[in-house]
């Protein structure tokens, strides 16, 4: 076992927040026992730990029975496939999901809030505002998962109140049909009349990973871009994932798509390639976060800590998507260090996609 | 003194009964009355009230209808519905009038199977339809496109179905069979001797029909496409699947788009509200029409028609007939089916993409699919349940006039018919999903949708039935002693019971395969079967939307072949239309 990942695995213990005295154990094994001697002592006591937590968690949420997810993460197959590695690992425990594009999801629940239902445990959308304004109404429950610590660094702590994690990883990129000549490498790239009646986007007023791409499209070149673009006549579909359809049927040419449903057609035989647009790919990193009145709260922890399990990350590749894990390879054999990606910061997204989605509607009529 | 007593008890006897008869009678009417007032009344005045009325301010204000009205991007869609609805008046005019004057009034063969086949698009709802037109005339992946250009070479295929004729076509295809129901009952009931008299004198068939048969069927074609345009500007799904696409909003997707995020419901409502009453003043202009063309009918009843014989020009009219069932029944089964059996539906019909994969899904492996479809049958059997019990209570009290103000409760039980599904829908949101009365999150807010929403063709069967039942037993049986409930209960529900399972049946089939209001009155576990498969829609998931499309259309001609023997494809049929 490699130093790096004791030491995550204790970060696990204290971010579990069961013990301080575990918490001093640990600054003072960091400074005066040295990493040599934690090596050999630390992984057994981290697992002890994590395993007992999870262990009485499991039990609660036999009791429990079930629990309800809501995803715009990723495709319906890939929801499927993390429901199955689930209850694999946790028999006795229904999982109920639905998968919706993001703001389909997030009216759905608003309308559920406000009607006092308690239908849904565990909410996963791709918009980070959606957590934002959720956050205000005081309607999320402050949880840290178990083994949040195996996420890279920069994507552990985007909720300093721990109210939502990141649950999945996505780009926005460039997609279109194998054999295409001279594909687009770059957003500035579709604007060109070559691809007129060729192009096929989503609805930023249905998916979240398409807002967030209008959004960033917008900061970097104005809203010029959408201008133009429209001339090009898009075809305008609802999901994100209608570009990969379009593409793949020969109904349109080129799309700002998502990496994992182009990549899973690809592998089934279909003709479609993937570009990283050399003015950045647009990363989403798509929060997951437990409702305070959740009909089954120990089954929502645990089902969110199984997020940051290593089977959860397979599955995630094995659906094509990237895995939060960086020690589970990439799908697109591109590690996500290696991608050139921004990303939209969530105050910007909160205010900025409404008035996206207004925008939108002014300049392409739908 | 000995005999006096029982007389006077019996007497007494008799008062009270007749006292709790009469109390009796008043509870039903406030209850039928209550219910009504709940299913019609009230989501309606919501509407109106969320309308002048801003959630910000907490005021009353007359800014939505300003801001629904004036913008340009609320104007569009407008327009574009009411271009939509009245092209598919015309075409489906068209359609259902040449296919009802063929079937009733020529030699064509396989009339018999010309009027299944209209019956079975009936059925079918349009925006399963257009799903299955997607498959076959995206314009560059469609199927026939692909086919067309194969064979002719050319760069581009000729159709496309992401466009506002694409939407009248598909909407077209599955709403003539009203106007052929209108029209073929007047051509039936037409009276023959001016028919047979001008045929005397010499005229053509062609000559007759056109300056005898259709001037005296006029009313009825006109009323039957005020009834196709009244679907057609209502319709949800399928502007859904085809007009967003093409970069065009109809009111209804627009209505939807004021319910997602950042939600505008008091636009909505305002929103809303010229329509109603577009399709309000619609209605009463049909009813107009309709009493006018009775009129015409009052003579010549019952009498054997010789059909034109039209030798050669049989087949041909045969030809020219089976193209609209071509349109709504025998391409898009075929492409569902196909598309339900494929592992990728873009890759076409090829051994190696065959697969039983989606069927096993939506029964078995997918929970949420089969809780829809449970769903969908308890709903649909509730809902068609509750619609007939009060449609033929309501048609009952209605025609015998047995309470006071009886004639309020029919109008009000035909009322939503004028209520497009999304707009039912908005009402019963803003009125059940908040206290006091709170049925969203549960079953009961979408049968109670769907129980509103088919009360009106519950009804109208229920009168027609009713009208068609003899006073003279129930008189007998009130004679006698028995009161208005029990006569009901013994004599006329018996010598309904035929018509109380069509009753069920027009009200059942609907409601299973409704979507506009059910698109806004699910929770995820209150789903039924067409909020799976408009959710499923995007996302490119067709073959899982065609495999539960199919399974729902199978559940729903099952039942049809089943109830068939019993009450016959005539009265289905004649019922809807009337």
């Amino acid at each position: 076992m490699s130093r790096s990942n004791s030491v995550d695995r204790l970060e696990m213990i204290v971010h579990s927040g069961c013990s301080m005295i575990r918490r001093e154990f640990l600054q003072l094994g960091m400074g005066a026992l040295g990493a040599a001697a934690f090596d050999a002592l630390s992984p057994s006591l981290a697992r002890a730990a994590a395993s007992n937590d999870e262990e009485k968690l499991y039990a609660e949420a036999r009791k429990e029975g079930k629990v309800v997810w809501w995803t715009a993460h990723y495709a319906l197959s890939a929801a499927e496939a993390v429901r199955n590695a689930f209850v694999a690992k946790y028999p006795g425990i229904e999982v109920e999901f639905i998968r919706q594009t993001a703001q389909v999801i997030y009216q759905r629940l608003t309308q559920n809030l406000k009607a006092h239902i308690r239908e849904v445990d565990v909410f996963a959308s791709t918009d980070e505002a959606h957590y934002l304004a959720l956050k205000n109404q005081g309607v999320l429950a402050a949880y840290t998962p178990l083994g949040i610590s195996n996420l890279p660094k920069p994507f552990q702590d985007i909720d300093p109140d721990r109210t939502y994690h990141v649950g999945a990883l996505g780009l926005v990129l460039i997609n279109y049909r194998a054999k295409l000549e001279n594909p687009p490498q770059k957003w500035t790239d579709l604007l060109d009349p070559n691809w007129q009646g060729k192009i096929t986007l989503g609805h930023p007023g249905f998916s979240g990973y398409v807002g967030n791409w209008v959004v960033a499209i917008w900061d970097k070149y104005g809203w010029d871009y959408f201008t133009k673009l429209a001339k090009n006549k898009p075809k305008i579909a609802r999901s994100i994932f209608d570009t990969v359809t379009d593409i793949v049927s020969g109904e349109r040419q080129v799309g700002a798509g998502p990496d994992s449903n182009s990549l899973e057609s690809k592998a089934k035989g279909n003709p479609i390639e993937i570009q990283f647009p050399t003015d950045d790919s647009i990363l989403i990193a798509s929060p997951v976060g437990i409702l305070k009145e959740a009909p089954h709260p120990n089954a929502a922890r645990l089902f969110e800590n199984f997020f940051y399990t290593r089977e959860y990350s397979t599955t995630m590749a094995k659906t094509f998507n990237y895995p939060l894990r960086s020690d589970v390879a990439a799908p697109s054999g591109v590690p996500l260090e290696k991608v050139k990606w921004y990303r939209n910061k969530a105050q910007r997204l909160e205010k900025a996609i409404p008035d996206a989605i207004a925008k939108w509607r002014e300049t392409f009529g739908v | 003194m000995v005999p006096e007593a029982p007389v006077g008890s019996s007497a007494e006897h008799r008062f009270h009964a007749r006292r709790r008869g009469l109390d009796l009678s008043i509870a039903v009417w406030v209850g039928v009355a209550a219910i009504l007032l709940f299913m019609v009344i009230v989501p309606l005045a919501f509407i109106f009230v969320a309308s002048v009325h801003s959630d910000e301010t907490d005021r009353l204000t007359l800014a939505n209808y300003v801001e629904a009205f004036s913008r340009a991007i609320y104007l569009q869609p407008i327009r574009n519905s009411l271009l939509l609805a009245a092209a598919v008046a015309v075409v489906s005019c068209l359609c259902g009038t040449l296919l009802s004057w063929a079937v009733s009034h020529t030699d064509m063969p396989a009339r018999n199977l010309i009027r299944n086949l209209v019956f079975a698009a009936f059925v079918t709802p349009s925006f399963l339809g257009a799903a299955a037109w997607i498959f076959l005339a995206a314009p560059n992946s469609g199927w026939l496109n692909r086919a067309w250009v194969a064979l002719t070479g050319a760069a581009h295929g000729p159709f496309n179905i992401y466009s506002l004729g694409g939407a009248i076509f598909v909407i077209a295809m599955y709403s003539y069979p009203y106007t052929f129901a209108f029209a073929s009952n007047a051509l039936e009931l037409i009276p023959s001797e001016m028919e047979r008299s001008a045929a005397l004198l010499g005229a053509s068939w062609w000559r007759i029909t056109w300056r005898i048969t259709l001037p005296l069927v006029r009313p009825a074609l006109i009323a039957g496409a005020v009834l196709s345009f009244l679907e057609a500007i209502a319709e949800f799904g399928t502007p859904a699947f085809l007009l967003i696409p093409a970069g065009q909003q109809v009111i209804t997707t627009q209505l939807y788009l004021f319910f997602q995020f950042p939600t505008r419901p008091n636009l909505a409502a305002a929103y809303a509200i010229p329509l109603l009453l577009v399709t309000a003043g619609l209605f009463v202009l049909q009813q107009r029409l309709l009493r006018r063309g009775r009129f015409t009918t009052v003579a010549g009843k019952g009498a054997v028609r010789e059909p034109f014989r039209l030798g050669r020009w049989r087949w041909v009219l045969f030809a020219i007939c089976i193209i609209p069932p071509l349109c709504s029944l025998i391409l898009p089964y075929s492409a569902l089916v196909v598309t339900s059996l494929s592992r990728a539906w873009g890759r076409g019909p090829l051994p190696g993409n065959l697969t039983t994969h989606w069927y096993r899904w939506a029964l078995f492996e997918n929970g949420a699919a089969r809780m829809a479809i449970q769903h969908s049958l308890t709903y649909a059997s509730a809902a068609a349940t509750i619609a007939t019990v009060l449609a033929i209570f309501t048609a009952y009290v209605a025609h015998r006039r047995l309470l006071p103000g009886a004639r309020i409760l029919a109008f009000v039980a035909v009322a939503p018919f004028v209520v497009p599904g999304i707009i039912l829908a908005i009402g019963f949101f803003s009125a059940y999903a908040r206290p006091p009365i709170v049925l969203y999150g549960t079953g009961w807010m979408l049968i109670a949708a769907f129980a509103t929403r088919f009360l009106p063709i519950a009804y109208s069967g229920s009168e027609s039935a009713i009208r068609s039942i003899d006073v003279e037993l129930e008189n007998a049986a009130r004679t006698l002693g028995s009161t208005a409930l029990r006569t009901f209960g013994r004599i006329t529900l018996p010598l309904l019971r035929r018509h109380v399972l069509s009753t069920w049946l027009t009200a059942f089939i609907p409601s299973l395969r409704e979507l506009s209001s059910a698109v806004f009155l699910f929770t995820p576990a209150t789903a039924v079967m067409t909020n799976v498969i408009f959710d499923l829609s995007d996302g490119g998931n067709f073959e899982p939307v065609s495999a539960l499309g199919v399974l729902m259309m199978a559940m729903a001609f099952g039942l049809i072949a089943v109830a068939y023997p019993v009450i016959g494809r005539t009265v289905l049929i004649h019922r809807q239309g009337s």
